[in-house]
């Protein structure tokens, strides 16, 4: 029932959201049309924040409270963020190329977004080489807590890294018109939904991979 | 005060057994060492020495970092070591503190021997207290956060890739801090155009101190 | 108006890509609908 509502949610804020980048809202005065990247690249840097948020909030339950549950919606949550962030450094590359002429940037929000990539592709592959599953939920929780603390320091780091040596101007103009806001704003929500929607998928499948596995055993023993 | 003496006796029993084997310390020193010399047959006479040798400088250390954290755990598993040390009395908490400070020693033992021979090898200045607080500071948090995956990286089926896949998107704030700072030093800048960095660096040695001391109970529990 | 073709590449890039992944967990769900089936009617053979 709730992956329904999620679906139809997001099937109808996705549509909204392309009619008002491409025929809503105004051009961007100095970047031009390649300016409406950002109506989605955003939403896809939120949502995979949020999503590593979650990682950490369920890595830290799992730990002390020990249920399988937890341990799910974390994984699961790993792996729709990692597909956000993914798809968060393609848009920023290929806004990149017109506006600066290269195709990368060691821009800080884009730098730390990569190296979180990084530290949560090492979170799935953690989990995929433990000798046991049961081990692999610890392990895997440790590194979600651990990766999303280091998060701030990295971000720091970087900042005051690229302050040293010039960096390009990202976005001079500001949201200047309303139709631009309310473009974003229901990106923003259309994205929240999508990852909603696929969380729940995510959950629901690997819930059904464990109960699966439980029976075999259980028939097995009989 | 019995807390201190449980961790010194299982830093006192690494450093012993590094005494009599010399497997780490030994093996690892060659190691950096090559890899100066292979640095120098990559960059050459290019290039403006005090302009490279922070870079090189740290990509060693943290190679040699990765190389030493590694053997660390593995020490322990071959022999069953661990088994015993996880019956006695000491705590979890003991242990992580323990074999982090016995890292810390062989890796400022390295660090101690590598550091004149870069000197003498490209005409710098590097034994300076500013160089040797940047080392220190850095090797910290290298062990804090190194000890608590090297541990978690020993249980898993590929024990020796699995460090480095996770120390290093980890440790990046550490690197960036210790090869902006030591670039400041090299150029005889004062304490106070490198306390950002210095601050990067503390931050984070606290940060990973207390949560791999936290943590560490959930990595190594079988 | 130029420049239009990074717009649509971005566009058709998370598409795809949301597709893509949608799909992978369709196959994964029928997969495991499947296998789920195999069991109970293996338990049924076994307890008739």
């Amino acid at each position: 029932m709730l992956s329904r509502i999620l679906l139809a949610l997001s099937l109808v804020l996705l549509v909204t959201s392309l009619a008002l980048i491409f025929f809503v809202v105004p051009t961007e005065r100095t970047m031009g049309v390649v300016q409406r990247i950002f109506y989605w690249h955003v939403p896809l840097a939120w949502n995979s924040f949020l999503a590593f948020f979650v990682v950490f909030i369920a890595s830290v339950a799992y730990l002390w409270k020990r249920t399988k549950n937890w341990d799910i919606l974390a994984s699961a949550s790993a792996e729709v963020g990692v597909v956000f962030t993914t798809l968060f450094l393609i848009s920023g590359s290929i806004w990149a190329k017109p506006i600066w002429g290269v195709w990368w940037t060691w821009e800080p929000r884009l730098t730390t977004a990569l190296v979180l990539w990084l530290i949560y592709i090492a979170y799935l592959l953690v989990r995929a080489y433990a000798s046991s599953s049961e081990r692999g939920a610890r392990f895997a929780a440790v590194v979600g807590i651990v990766g999303f603390l280091d998060v701030p320091i990295v971000f720091l780091s970087i900042t005051l890294w690229r302050t040293q040596h010039p960096s390009a101007v990202i976005f001079t103009g500001g949201l200047a018109d309303p139709r631009m806001i309310l473009t974003l704003v229901v990106s923003i929500f259309t994205f929240t939904a999508l990852y909603a929607l696929l969380l729940v998928q995510r959950v629901a499948f690997k819930k059904g991979e464990e109960d699966l596995r439980r029976l075999k055993r259980l028939a097995e023993s009989e | 005060m019995t807390f201190w003496r449980k961790v010194f006796a299982i830093t006192w029993k690494d450093v012993l057994s590094e005494f009599r084997a010399r497997e780490i310390i030994t093996s690892v020193l060659v190691f950096t060492i090559l890899v100066i010399i292979i640095f120098n047959f990559a960059f050459g006479e290019r290039v403006e020495m005090v302009a490279v040798a922070p870079g090189m400088l740290w990509v060693t250390f943290t190679f040699a970092g990765v190389l030493s954290l590694n053997r660390s755990f593995i020490l322990e598993k071959e022999d069953g070591c661990f088994e015993g040390l996880l019956v006695s009395p000491a705590s979890r908490d003991v242990i992580y503190t323990g074999k982090m400070l016995a890292s810390l020693v062989f890796l400022l033992v390295i660090e101690a021997i590598a550091l004149p021979v870069f000197a003498f090898l490209f005409n710098l200045t590097v034994l300076t207290p500013e160089i040797t607080a940047i080392t220190l500071l850095a090797t910290i948090g290298f062990v804090a956060c190194g000890t608590l995956f090297s541990a978690l990286a020993t249980n898993t089926k590929a024990r020796e890739l699995v460090l480095p896949i996770l120390f290093l998107p980890v440790v990046v704030p550490v690197i960036i801090g210790a090869v902006n700072a030591s670039e400041l030093a090299l150029s005889g800048k004062s304490w106070g155009d490198m306390t950002g960095w210095l601050g990067i660096l503390a931050a984070f040695d606290v940060v990973f101190l207390t949560v791999a001391y936290l943590v560490f109970d959930y990595v190594i529990e079988e | 108006m130029e420049n239009l073709g990074y717009l649509f590449a971005v566009y058709t890039i998370v598409w795809a890509v949301m597709f893509g992944y949608v799909l992978i967990l369709i196959r994964g769900q029928n997969k495991l609908r499947q296998e789920i089936q195999q069991l109970k009617d293996s338990i049924k053979e076994k307890s008739p």
